[in-house]
């Protein structure tokens, strides 16, 4: 199979579907980004319809100005550094002691936990949860809740049932406490584990706007998702398009917008995509 | 011993909040059973019986709802399903090394933006004054089509745009059960004269079967737990005959009208059918391939 350079019709047809799909995928996202940086003339005849025209970056500098955004913006990489690193520390040590077989219990907790799985008791009890724990507007509301997620935790799991004993053996003959060999021994040899499933958390909570919506009442804690739904979706009728005046002159003002909050995750890409693989193959196959 | 106590004191945290977390709302359920009164909490709220759901089950609400959550969970799951299997095999196909790698980083891309972002695109490009499509259609000659309040096409836009969103991400594991296939099978073939298309038919597709099987008995069992999310942000007041699903009405009902007890009664019946569902498509992966999620 490889090696094989033959030109065939086959080969050509499958290529030139395979790059259209390519380009309808990338299309959107290179189109909102011409519209944020083109001049408000252009946009607003309709010129811009691949690459920007009359380049300039008064969307930004307009979006940066809108208190909301910067605010949000903060809110947003607080949380997600926050709840990425509670996400991580907690699951970090409960899967430790989950990953040993001499573990009291061991088998009942995670009947217990992979029950979760399947029990979903939905958003009401949840949300009264949180507010009879008086969580309601604090951060805690988006990093406890959630504080460990469970395919991430049995995958993380797996991981260290799957690395060598030995080395944990030695140091438990060294006399190392368990708290040592985690952190001085298991964790750092499980960075690999480690980065991909909290590449999840990271996504997770970086684009999380349902929990925020509901779970924070002062606009001021907003994230920006919360932030730009209410931008994007909900503002001036642009959904149903009834509005139409008001919706064209922002229109560079809402993508800039959008552009700005997809930075961090389109940085994250090039590793996202080496971690991000190797998590969806773990969780396909041990979950 | 002292390392098993070492042991519990790391495993505590993790116990806490699968009991308070996981747990707590299970038993919280009971408000579906009670009128939920803020001022006596879940314990100390009215035990009513099976009023809500009764009140649920005879209402019009509950038809319009089960015909759209199971309308749309189908349609995802028949359309977009086979497109990333089509997807994978099309990359592995494809022998020029570069263009295949970015092609599948290109199509990976969506998965990375989150729903609102997702579904702003979606709006953006739908709309009729400054879309991209109506104004593509104005330019062929046709009518603007007011795309969102239009309960015709709600399914066709959330099915495709999650087809969109989705299909690098689920490629994945194909890719992966493609790149497991044995190379030797390939020599073989094509020593025996196979074309290229009869080794994808007779050697790629039967290898990816059972992988195939197993996804789509675990996404028939998820079928029900469609994307919430983004119906909440696409739909509209003149699109909720077709757009509103379990979970935004639990969402409307409990969260925005404070009906908590009503609500939750709404969100059990939900969950217990998504259970069954997941449960029974566990059973029949494990009995068809021996494999099953858990």
């Amino acid at each position: 199979m490889v090696g094989e350079s033959k030109l065939n019709l086959f080969g050509v047809i499958n290529a030139l579907i395979l790059c259209c799909i390519g380009l309808m995928t990338v299309y959107p996202i290179i189109y909102i980004f011409s519209i944020s940086i083109s001049d408000t003339a252009s946009v607003v005849q309709g010129k811009v319809t691949l690459l920007p025209r009359g380049i300039n970056f008064d969307a930004y500098l307009e979006v940066l100005k809108d208190k909301r955004i910067p605010r949000a913006y903060l809110n947003t990489i607080f949380y997600t550094g926050f709840g990425t690193f509670i996400n991580l520390l907690l699951t970090a040590i409960a899967a430790y002691p989950l990953s040993r077989p001499d573990f009291f219990w061991r088998k009942y907790w995670m009947i217990g936990i992979v029950l979760t799985m399947f029990l979903n008791p939905g958003i009401i009890p949840n949300y009264l949860i949180v507010q009879g724990l008086g969580l309601t507007d604090t951060v805690w509301a988006l990093v406890i809740p959630n504080a460990i997620w469970t395919m991430e935790l049995i995958i993380l799991k797996s991981f260290y049932e799957s690395m060598s004993s030995q080395v944990r053996e030695s140091a438990l003959i060294d006399g190392a406490s368990e708290y040592r060999i985690l952190f001085n021994i298991v964790i750092p040899l499980s960075k690999p584990a480690l980065a991909s499933i909290g590449l999840f958390y990271f996504m997770g909570h970086w684009n999380s706007f349902f929990l925020p919506m509901i779970y924070l009442t002062d606009s001021s804690m907003y994230p920006l998702q919360v932030v730009l739904r209410d931008m994007l979706i909900f503002d001036d009728g642009a959904k149903t398009g009834l509005v139409d005046a008001a919706a064209l002159a922002p229109q560079a003002k809402k993508n800039a917008t959008i552009v700005l909050s997809m930075i961090p995750v389109l940085l994250m890409y090039p590793f996202a995509q080496k971690y991000f693989a190797k998590g969806i193959m773990l969780g396909s196959e041990k979950g | 011993m002292k390392r098993d106590r070492q042991l519990l004191v790391l495993f505590l945290p993790c116990l806490i909040f699968y009991i308070v977390f996981r747990y707590g709302p299970m038993f919280g359920l009971t408000i579906a059973f009670k009128d939920y009164n803020v001022f006596e909490g879940i314990l100390g709220s009215k035990w009513v019986g099976l009023k809500h759901f009764i009140k649920f089950f005879s209402s019009n609400d509950f038809w319009l709802l089960f015909r759209n959550t199971l309308a749309l969970g189908f349609f995802s799951l028949i359309f977009g399903f086979p497109v990333p299997i089509l997807l994978a095999i099309m990359l592995n196909e494809l022998r020029v090394k570069w263009m295949r790698k970015s092609i599948q980083t290109l199509t990976y891309l969506p998965a990375f933006l989150s729903v609102v972002i997702i579904s702003s695109m979606v709006i953006d490009f739908l709309s009729p004054s400054s879309g991209l499509i109506n104004k593509l259609m104005a330019a062929l000659g046709f009518e603007k089509i007011y795309f969102l309040i239009m309960p015709e096409w709600f399914r066709t836009i959330y099915v495709a745009s999650d087809i969109w969103a989705n299909m690098g991400y689920e490629a994945i594991i194909y890719l992966a059960a493609i790149a497991g296939i044995s190379p030797t099978l390939y020599e073989a073939a094509r020593v025996d004269g196979c074309s290229r298309l009869r080794s994808l038919w007779y050697i790629t597709i039967p290898s990816l079967m059972p992988t195939i099987l197993i996804m789509f008995i675990l996404k028939t069992g998820n079928m029900l737990r469609i994307g919430y999310e983004k119906v909440l942000l696409l739909y509209t007041p003149t699109t909720y005959e077709v757009a509103d699903v379990f979970s935004t009405y639990v969402y409307r009902k409990g969260l925005l009208e404070s009906n908590y007890s009503y609500a939750a009664a709404v969100g059990m019946f939900e969950a217990l059918i998504a259970m069954i569902m997941l449960l029974s498509a566990n059973f029949i992966s494990r009995k068809a391939g021996g494999k099953g999620l858990w």
